[in-house]
């Protein structure tokens, strides 16, 4: 199947994915590399926090949002990274065994100002565990090939 | 440690190095990110990258890493609710040193916590060149010495 491409994304698309559900291997792994705070690290620790038990790091919330955004968007698409984020909230904590996925909304598209062969999406993405809760949110941009200038004058036709 | 009251708008403080390896850069972005041009060097050749290259989310678990593991600039945070306006302004390679400055820009006491206050710092990630690759504003709740 083809990939898409910038001209292929409209304003107003809603998607929804993802199904990850999160170990306390992989939690105390990412803490110990990026963000050893007790609670990142250590069950008991956790316990005695106000969070009441182990909880993910919000760097790597960020880190599951994104490999849930590449396997089901950016993988079938011409994805060429992102200029940055507008803004992120982390609403809720992420616990051992939550099941997280991506409600993905487009809500604007521009071409790129620096690279004419490609063009700028604005997603809005909330990231919900299982029980439906927002856990983080944000407003974020992606950066897509444009279609060549050949192919579009065909779909044109 | 410093508290609410100990910091100042205007305060910057520097923390790091920390190296960047392909290795690294392609573990993370089995993980988190597998896009060819994290994951593959020709891959990365056939891009405006131009080269194997972090993903960006990588690059801020680093900028944490530096922020966090520094003991003599550590704060009392009670937390974050997130951050602003983040950046990716030019691409992590392997090889790169990076480090990180945070200012103070903003700073709130909370109306309804008391015992903490709002402190917002620009945060940039430099890499061996001095120049900026990332740069956002977090946003920190950070614990009082005595409660207002």
């Amino acid at each position: 199947m083809q990939k898409l491409y910038w001209e292929d994304f409209q304003i107003g698309d809603r998607r929804e994915y993802g199904g990850h559900t999160v170990t306390k291997e992989e939690i105390v792994r990412f803490a110990k590399e990026f963000d050893p705070q007790p609670f990142h690290l250590d069950e008991e620790a956790a316990r005695q926090s106000h969070f009441g038990g182990l909880v993910a790091s919000g760097w790597q919330s960020a880190g599951f949002f994104m490999r849930m955004l590449v396997d089901n968007a950016l993988a079938g698409a011409q994805s060429m990274g992102s200029p940055g984020v507008e803004w992120l909230r982390w609403r809720k904590p992420v616990y051992v065994g939550d099941t997280l996925h991506v409600r993905q909304e487009i809500v604007d598209k521009r071409p790129s100002r620096n690279h004419d062969n490609m063009g700028h999406v604005k997603n809005r993405f909330e990231v919900l565990n299982q029980n439906g809760e927002v856990v983080m949110e944000m407003e974020s941009y992606g950066m897509f090939l444009r279609r060549p200038a050949d192919e579009r004058e065909e779909t044109a036709r | 440690m410093k508290h609410f009251e100990d910091i100042e708008i205007g305060d910057r403080m520097t923390f790091g190095s920390l190296d960047v390896t392909a290795d690294d850069i392609k573990r993370f972005a089995r993980d988190y990110d597998p896009q060819p041009f994290h994951m593959d060097e020709e891959a990365g050749k056939a891009t405006h990258f131009g080269g194997l290259v972090a993903s960006g989310w990588h690059t801020a678990a680093m900028t944490m890493k530096l922020l966090i593991s520094d003991p003599e600039n550590s704060v009392a945070s009670l937390g974050s609710p997130g951050f602003d306006e983040l950046r990716w302004r030019r691409p992590v390679r392997p090889g790169d040193r990076l480090h990180v400055t945070s200012e103070c820009i903003e700073k709130t006491p909370s109306r309804s916590r008391p015992e903490m206050g709002v402190v917002r710092f620009q945060v940039n990630t430099y890499n061996q060149d001095d120049e900026v690759v990332m740069s956002f504003v977090s946003i920190a709740m950070i614990a009082r010495r005595e409660a207002a």
